[in-house]
């Protein structure tokens, strides 16, 4: 499967590339802006999700924002940088158990090896 | 779980507190591998480690408050050299590795003597964790009841190989 890479402060994750409709650099596109709680894009409003803030990092200076689409709605998600796009093979991920979180309602789906280490592979049906 | 193993344990310590687990439930002691940290998990996680494959869950008993009721800085130990291996243990179907330094094989020479139930006795852990104090080379060694503590970290009990964790579902959404 194919997957963006990401980094949030000094993590690094993984996001399938399948549910990244778009990624919106503030600084390049003038019709996005955030809004409380809300991004706002071309109009359309989407609820943003604080990767920062669950990860327990700091939001660097630069932003940019996934624009994920799921089956029954679409969010966004703030990450520090989009490193590159790779194909893993989906027999190298590993699941996360389920008893390690402490809310049933978990971020990350798995885990799989990268070059610095493992990488943790975001769950966008849990964001969605 | 049987401790298994007549009486041979697996002695480490924990900032200098010593402890010991059944050699049973040991698969394997090798160095603090590279642990990724998990958002959103339990403070005692460290975090997880891929091990043959698998997302072995990573744990730091150092945060884990309730084992150090008799101490005053219990949840802030993290972080000193004396977690320098991880030791992988079968609990059931699932592995777990316990973060924990100067490990060594220890003979279970019988329960160490006077002020059985004092704090001091069970190197600053609360006694709902610890089984029975022992003596090994002089120095008090905390036999850890693993049932009663895997449950409290959150892990599913030891059950018959064959069942199929809740929750590990296909990570790759197939």
């Amino acid at each position: 499967m194919k997957l963006l890479m990401v980094n949030v402060g000094e993590g690094r994750y993984a996001v399938p590339a399948d549910a990244v409709a778009q990624i919106v650099d503030p600084a390049l596109e003038a019709d996005f802006h955030l809004e409380d709680s809300e991004a706002v894009f071309r109009g359309e409003r989407f609820p943003v999700f604080d990767l920062h803030a669950a990860a327990g990092e700091r939001r660097g200076p630069a932003p940019v924002y996934l624009l994920l689409q799921g089956a029954r709605r679409r969010a966004v998600v703030a990450v520090d940088g989009a490193e590159s796009i790779r194909e893993v093979s989906a027999s190298d991920i590993a699941p996360l158990p389920a008893f390690i979180f402490a809310r049933p309602r978990r971020a990350f789906r798995g885990v799989f090896p990268d070059g610095a280490g493992p990488r943790l592979l975001l769950d966008e049906d849990a964001l969605l | 779980m049987s401790d298994g193993g007549a009486d041979r344990l697996i002695g480490f310590h924990l900032d200098g507190a010593g402890a010991a687990l059944p050699l049973a439930i040991v698969r394997e002691v090798t160095e603090r591998p590279r642990v990724v940290r998990v958002p959103g998990t339990h403070p005692f996680v460290s975090g997880v480690t891929l091990h043959g494959g698998v997302a072995l869950p990573v744990y730091d008993l150092r945060r884990f408050e309730s084992l150090w009721s008799g101490r005053e800085d219990a949840g802030h130990r993290a972080g000193a050299a004396d977690a320098d291996r991880l030791i992988v243990c079968d609990w059931g179907e699932i592995a777990l590795g316990l973060l924990g330094g100067r490990v060594d094989l220890v003979e279970d020479a019988g329960e160490a003597r006077g002020g059985e139930g004092r704090e001091d006795m069970r190197c600053g852990m609360s006694g709902d964790f610890v089984k029975r104090v022992l003596r090994f080379h002089g120095e008090a060694i905390a036999l850890l009841d693993t049932d009663r503590l895997f449950a409290s970290l959150g892990v599913p009990a030891a059950e018959p190989r064959g069942r199929r964790e809740t929750g590990e579902d296909d990570p790759a959404g197939g």
